[in-house]
């Protein structure tokens, strides 16, 4: 009952399908997206690519749990850029957004509240967090209720956004940097305290495989009571069993960077433990911003697809006409998904200073492009109505592993500008051939 | 009825995007007003009004509108000058607009912070044309005829080196540029090179990550930081940042890896946060411009350009090879290395606040926070 | 009128005009329960235009609609649905990315108890209902851009009747139909009709509105040339009023045969 996959073609039936011979026939029994299997295999292909160019250096924990970090804050607002898009709109405004929400929140905790409650104090991260997460619904709300009930295209007030934001980030602090934050705080940045270490990731890892086990259950569970057609079991016992193997082998390359020799011996230092001879190797685990990354594409993928206003965000994309028909309150869910967006892009903002350490009035400039990029190498259609939140997810990782990769390759930066923007091209141009052949 | 009621909405949305963009960018564009101020003779200074117009690339930058413009405003009005401005928005093309602009409302002589020095040269060519001098403010326009005022910005470079050399004389060095659009970041590699250059070549120095950086942005500085870090395995001695801002995102890189305060790291512009950095010890170097030098430098040459003198007898001239090849009249002014013994020098002048400076500064460990 | 019953839907006096033009001109209109009324004219009659009003999909300027005599305000569709007033648009109002279920639980979604779209249970009602009004229908899972006309029709059909429409307003329903489909779908009608539905019934085919309209009104020109009774009226002087706009007693005799000739 998804929206935007495309299902077998052949007729219904209401038993389980036995496997047939031909690789498309499994594909098919598993009733797996076929467009994501193919961005899954385009990324994978990048990285044997640059780690077999690097001498093993990309594909090493390191690398990756670096990768991971990166990746974060882009992936964090496509989640909410591919409402906005399925919606037949677009948000142009996000960086300077991003640059905007992220000076107020450096300049809360750097110089408003050390003020009235000192630095460093323990409620400053949620406060700082809640205003920013406000801030950006407000400024969300705002444009959407100009694109909605005043009737601007989106193009034009996100466009105005863009400038409006920038210059009211630069304004705010008179363009300086504004800097440092929080200690807290800067544990959503990551960094080398900012990650849940051994024993929590594997927590995490075994919750999420329970998670897929149980979802698989449970949806085999409501076939069999409609008496719907079932998935054959050995697609079920093979799903269960490859989506945990990705997720614990996740933890596991996690769990396989060791804090920086220099942090762990403070680490020892700060606990009173010796330091053994042989070093002492403390796992990072899963770092915050991947954790609130992954999150958000959780809640996000819930939003669309199980809840009421992703629907109506689909339907509005796929017929405006036919969704205020039906009675939905359509100009109302575009300043909703709006409203989203801006939430999200508080959450990047806040890991992208957490990170840095410090906000600058050029924060975020251009990410705009990268996030919108990174939805529609996801597969959303800038035309509306197609669109998902983990291709969007997938298509950050894409982006940021082709940037971080050249890096590691010493590519200039003119270079890497210019394999990003073919790379674009081309992810559209293959999957509009798919499609349209698919239509037939 | 209905679409009358979208207008007012239409208008009541430009007047908060008014707003917020009069609350943004508070340039005083006197261009106009300015005009007019020659016509009605003010200030006790000469009987013939001299009027300096001022073209900004973009006023949306710190320093600009909090040092330099009230240096040469400061410069002009003291001499009995009248001082009108304009702010290009990063435009290039709008500041060919804006020359011509002010050429119209009366300015005897210009001074242009040019946004691209190649695209500006023909309004330059046609101001000298019309025997109004041209002064290239900080960043170099290739004309002869123009006077170049600017902090030496090789010297720069070379000062940020020097001090990171002092400190790690062999090993693996980072090397991070600005936008590769920016003459300047290669005239700061070129003061690099001038310090390193020999190092490098006998093998003591190894460059084991070097890379321009789009936009001068932070967050990229501390991605490309990280990858270099990681290509390296930690190994690196030392990091050249060609400014403060792409420091901050390489200390972040170095703290992530417990390697701040370890591994020297430079930068210039006496940013606020950076000489906190330098307090700190997470940073080693931030060369400092006084930015109100510069503009009092160029205030003060405007009007004694404007007054007839000619251009190698300003005061304080030195003939310069551009990398043009033109020998540009030059007024280049030595800009100061900020480290932790000298930090003083930051506080006394007004730039900084001692609260700010000494943020989380351990006590006994700088003299200046005592 | 003196009616014993109340009209399930009374419009009176409605007017809508698109700049300056007329397109609807003081029309009444009025609608029994179980009555299946024919609303029939040529285009830009005003025919859709008048039921968009009762739909919530239009705004009237002036006019005033009952529903079981009480006055009404239908200001969208939202409105409409609430009174028990269901339409089939002539292009369908589908939304194209979204499945058959998702289509016709659309802006009514089911929910589970956290407020959860219930899929499950939403493909299981329209496939009670398909088995209903098209046991051929098998494509619960893609999106309707994918079906064929007949498909979507059903989908269209099965939207209106589900949600236990007491009104229901039908703009060119057979339009897009095969024969055996047409068949199909006048049963349909015949069969809600004695739900005592009433429906509003809008079309191009003579034979449609002959077969099975109670009364006829005829429009043109945004104006009511007559309403006429099933049995007082040939299909030719039906066709008389709707080309020369006239009712069937003004009529003569050559204009008739006119008409027929």
């Amino acid at each position: 009952m998804s929206i935007t996959e495309l299902p077998p073609k052949d007729s219904e039936q209401l038993h389980e399908d036995s496997p047939r011979g031909s690789l498309k026939g499994i594909i098919r029994s598993t009733e797996i997206d076929t467009r994501m299997l193919g961005m899954v295999g385009l990324l994978l292909v990048i990285w044997v690519g640059f780690n077999i160019m690097s001498g093993g250096t990309f594909l090493s924990p390191r690398n990756l749990w670096n990768l991971s970090v990166q990746f974060a804050p882009v992936a964090i607002m496509a989640t909410g850029m591919v409402l906005i898009i399925v919606s037949r709109n677009i948000d142009l405004s996000v960086g300077s957004m991003l640059g905007f929400v992220g000076m107020a929140m450096a300049l809360i905790q750097a110089e408003i509240l050390p003020r009235s409650i000192g630095f460093d104090h323990p409620l400053t991260w949620v406060i700082v967090l809640l205003v920013g997460l406000l801030l950006g619904a407000l400024v969300g709300m705002f444009q959407g209720f100009i694109v909605a009930y005043v009737g601007v295209p989106s193009f034009i007030v996100t466009l105005g956004g863009l400038l409006v934001w920038r210059g009211v980030a630069w304004s705010l602090a008179s363009g300086r940097t504004v800097a440092p934050m929080d200690s807290t705080f800067q544990l959503l940045g990551g960094g080398s305290r900012g990650s849940i270490g051994e024993v929590g990731s594997w927590v995490v890892g075994a919750i999420a495989c329970a998670a897929i086990i149980f979802g698989l259950i449970s949806s085999r569970r409501r076939r069999i009571k409609f008496g719907f057609r079932l998935r054959p079991m050995w697609a079920v016992v093979g799903l269960g069993v490859v989506g945990c193997l990705a997720v614990l082998g996740a933890v596991w390359v996690m769990n396989s960077y060791y804090l920086p020799e220099n942090v762990a011996r403070q680490v020892a230092e700060d606990q009173g433990i010796a330091w053994p001879a042989g070093g002492l190797q403390i796992p990072l685990g899963i770092s915050y911003p991947v954790l609130i990354a992954i999150g958000m594409m959780l809640i996000m993928g819930f939003i669309a697809n199980r809840r009421r206003f992703g629907r109506y965000v689909f339907s509005i994309g796929g017929n405006p006409e036919a969704a205020e028909l039906g009675g939905i309150n359509t100009k109302w869910t575009v300043v909703k998904a709006f409203m989203v967006m801006g939430i999200l892009v508080g959450v990047a903002a806040a890991v992208t200073i957490a990170r840095l350490n410090a906000a600058t009035s050029g924060l975020g400039t251009l990410s705009e492009l990268y996030v919108i990029a990174a939805a529609v190498i996801g597969g959303t259609s800038l035309a509306g109505g197609i669109g998902t939140v983990q291709g969007a997810v997938l298509g950050a990782l894409v982006m940021q592993s082709l940037q971080s990769g050249m890096v590691l390759m010493r590519v200039d930066a003119p270079l890497q500008d210019i394999v990003v923007g073919i790379v674009l091209v081309a992810a559209v141009a293959v999957d509009v051939f798919f499609r349209r052949r698919s239509e037939r | 009825m209905k679409t009358k009621k979208n207008i007012w909405a239409l208008l009541a949305v430009l007047a908060l995007l008014a707003a917020a963009c009069g609350d943004g960018g508070t340039t005083e564009t006197t261009v106009g007003s300015g005009g007019e101020t020659t016509t009605t003779v003010e200030g006790g200074g000469g009987d013939d009004d001299i009027v300096i117009g001022v073209s900004w690339n973009n006023y949306n930058e710190e320093r600009w509108a909090r040092w330099d413009e009230p240096a040469i405003r400061d410069a002009i009005e003291a001499a009995g000058g009248t001082y009108i401005s304009t702010d290009a928005g990063s435009s290039a093309e709008q500041q060919v607009t804006d020359v011509e602009q002010l050429i119209t409302d009366g300015a005897d002589a210009l001074i242009i912070l040019a946004q691209d020095g190649t695209a500006i040269l023909p309004a330059v060519e046609s101001a000298l044309e019309q025997g109004i001098p041209v002064i290239a403010y900080d960043r170099l326009i290739e004309d002869p005829e123009a006077l170049y005022v600017t902090f030496d910005n090789i010297g720069v470079g070379r000062l940020q080196a020097e001090v990171v050399f002092e400190m790690v004389p062999e090993g693996n060095y980072v090397i991070i540029k600005g936008d590769s659009g920016d003459a300047n970041a290669d005239f700061l590699r070129e003061g690099f090179e001038q310090v390193i250059g020999e190092a490098v070549a006998a093998g003591d120095i190894t460059i084991v990550g070097e890379s321009y950086t789009d936009n001068w942005d932070p967050a990229l500085a501390q991605t490309q930081m990280e990858q270099f870090l990681t290509q390296a395995n930690n190994e690196v001695d030392a990091v050249l940042s060609e400014n403060d801002g792409m420091a901050s995102g390489v200390v972040s890189a170095l703290e992530a890896q417990g390697l701040a305060g370890e591994v020297p790291v430079s930068g210039q512009d006496g940013d606020l946060a950076a000489l906190n950095r330098v307090a700190l010890g997470t940073q080693s170097v931030s060369v400092w411009k006084d930015a109100r030098e510069l503009g009092t430098a160029a205030g003060e040459a405007a009007v004694a350009l404007a007054q007839g003198t000619a251009l190698a007898d300003v005061a304080g001239v030195i003939q310069f090879d551009s990398p043009g090849g033109n020998s540009m009249t030059s007024i280049l002014l030595e800009p100061i290395a900020i480290v932790q013994d000298n930090l003083n020098l930051v506080v006394d002048a007004g730039w900084i606040e001692l609260e700010a400076l000494c943020q989380n500064v351990e006590a006994g460990t700088v003299d200046v926070c005592e | 009128m003196n009616d014993q019953v109340t009209p399930l839907v009374e419009m009176r006096e409605m007017s809508v005009s698109f700049g300056g033009v007329h397109a609807v001109e003081n029309v009444n209109f009025n609608l029994m329960p179980g009555e299946i009324h024919a609303l029939v004219g040529g285009n830009g009659a005003g025919k859709s235009t008048l039921v968009k009003t009762l739909a919530g999909a239009q705004r009237a300027d002036s006019g005033q609609i009952y529903v079981d005599g009480e006055p009404v305000s239908i200001a969208n569709p939202r409105d409409a649905k609430a009174l028990g007033i269901e339409t089939i648009y002539q292009n369908l109002a589908l939304a194209e990315n979204i499945d058959a279920p998702g289509n016709m639980f659309l802006g009514r979604e089911l929910t589970t108890g956290f407020g959860n779209l219930d899929d499950s249970a939403m493909e299981n009602a329209t496939r009670k209902i398909m088995g209903r009004l098209n046991p051929k229908f098998e494509n619960f899972t893609r999106p309707v851009a994918f079906l064929s006309g007949g498909q979507r029709q059903s989908v269209a059909i099965a939207r209106a009747v589900h949600f236990n429409a007491r009104i229901l307003i039908m703009d060119e329903p057979t339009a897009a139909l095969g024969p055996s489909e047409t068949e199909q779908v006048r049963n349909l009608i015949r069969q809600l009709k004695t739900e005592g539905i009433g429906i509003v019934l809008i079309s191009h085919d003579i034979h449609d509105v002959f077969d099975l309209a109670d009364r006829t009104t005829v429009m043109l020109q945004g104006k009511v040339v007559g309403t006429v009774s099933k049995g007082e009226v040939t299909m030719d002087e039906i066709l008389a009023m709707i080309i020369i706009g006239k009712a069937p007693q003004d009529l003569t005799q050559s204009e008739i045969a006119e008409i027929r000739g």
